[in-house]
């Protein structure tokens, strides 16, 4: 999976490419992972970009889903950012938008 | 193979109201908005062409029973809801004063909702009759002979007159049953539960209730994708949201709307059945769901398009 993390202000953007579903979902566990440790030791928030993300499945959101009960143990903030019309749509049939904050773009995210 | 539903509730049975039937006459007058009929088909057709089904109808509440009729041969039956007491009355009818026939009753497992009709099912009482269940645990014998001590129910199961087998299945062992091949897959709840997979004449259709895709484990999930394979019409538990079912309704044992779209899209099933409705749901909710279910699949179909069914107490899907 295509990802890309970067620092900004208060808080770690990590931002995958592609699709997230049952074939790309570890891979995407695999790099949250690592990002959360790293926004837990730096007292950062954690925004999840998904800009550059078509559609992601119940495979991808049950990973949000563990990540975000991590987050929620390591008391650092889960942001998701930039959904397209797809992704939003998906998160408001799964219910995940009652669940983790959501924003509409990557500067709102990191302010919170 | 006809499919055919007697109860899609989970949890307890929830009857309709007298005033949700008065909230459905008068939406109902609305949309007519004065507009007279000349007789009676006049009318059923304004009602099965411009009215919407939670004005027109109802999703029911009896709880899960789901039928594969075959015709004029031995009853097939998955689960006893308080849906499997109208079944019984229609098989009666059905047999009439032709010759006795066996029931093959396969159970998901036996929660009460589960189990809930079988006190009620008047051929149990016709030394003729023949009922053979077959199911995944040791003790489904001890848990119907349990509701009906006295404590809980007046009939106990030793007046029981027909004759009555029970079966236990093994996951991934395949048998043949009234003209069935049937699969079996042991599936994630409460004391386990099973699901059974049913295949005739180049149809196949998969029961999965009351099991818990939980943690979304690839091997685990991969295994329900091959169980679901091409099936025709694969009725699925979409209890709860993923969101609910991954929080405050974890481990309670069931699944959701998008778990099933996932699941069989990637098995290349052709139709999936939303069953097992929560009790909180009414039907104008039930409708919105089954609306939302469709615009899931629309957004992750890759190739075959994927019916979305919302089952509802007395549908019958032929397939």
């Amino acid at each position: 999976m295509d990802w890309h993390s970067e620092t900004r202000d208060q808080a770690l953007v990590a931002t995958p490419k592609g699709t997230i579903n049952h074939e790309t979902a570890d891979a995407f566990e695999e790099h949250l992972i690592p990002a959360l440790d790293e926004a837990g030791k730096n007292n950062s928030a954690l925004v999840i970009n998904l800009e550059h993300v078509d559609y992601i499945s119940s495979a991808g959101l049950r990973i949000l889903m563990r990540i975000s009960k991590r987050a929620r143990e390591a008391s650092v903030d889960i942001r998701v950012a930039n959904l397209n019309d797809c992704t939003r749509e998906i998160f408001q049939i799964s219910r995940f938008d009652k669940l983790i904050p959501v924003f509409d773009s990557l500067d709102a995210a990191v302010a919170g | 193979m006809l499919v055919r539903f007697w109860g899609t509730r989970g949890s307890l049975p929830t009857p309709i109201r007298a005033d949700v039937v008065r909230r459905k006459v008068i939406a109902a007058l609305m949309v007519a908005s004065g507009r007279t009929f000349a007789d009676e088909q006049a009318a059923a057709n304004f009602a099965d062409t411009e009215l919407e089904f939670p004005i027109a109808g109802t999703f029911g509440g009896a709880t899960s029973c789901v039928e594969i009729d075959g015709g004029d041969g031995d009853f097939l039956v998955c689960d006893m809801g308080s849906g499997f007491r109208e079944f019984g009355i229609s098989s009666m009818e059905r047999v009439g004063s032709g010759p006795k026939r066996t029931y093959n009753i396969f159970m998901s497992h036996m929660h009460w909702d589960h189990i809930m009709g079988f006190p009620f099912f008047g051929p149990s009482f016709d030394p003729e009759v023949t009922i053979r269940f077959f199911g995944g645990h040791d003790d489904l014998e001890q848990a119907l002979r349990r509701q009906q001590e006295e404590i809980s129910f007046p009939v106990p199961f030793d007046w029981l007159k027909a004759n009555i087998e029970f079966n236990k299945l093994t996951p991934g062992e395949v048998i043949e049953v009234g003209g069935y091949k049937v699969h079996t897959i042991k599936q994630h709840h409460s004391h386990d539960s099973y699901g059974y997979r049913f295949e005739a004449d180049g149809k196949s259709m998969v029961y999965s209730t009351d099991s818990e895709h939980k943690d979304g484990n690839e091997t685990s999930e991969q295994a329900f994708v091959d169980f679901f394979d091409q099936a025709d019409l694969v009725i699925f538990d979409t209890m709860y949201s993923l969101a609910d079912a991954m929080t405050a309704k974890q481990d309670w044992g069931h699944s959701s709307n998008v778990v099933a779209v996932d699941l069989c899209q990637r098995a290349g099933a052709a139709r999936v059945a939303m069953f097992h409705h929560d009790p909180i749901h009414d039907d104008e909710k039930l409708h919105s769901l089954h609306a939302e279910t469709i615009r899931y699949e629309e957004l992750m179909r890759r190739n075959r398009q994927l019916e979305i069914i919302c089952a509802y107490d007395g549908l019958e899907i032929l397939l």
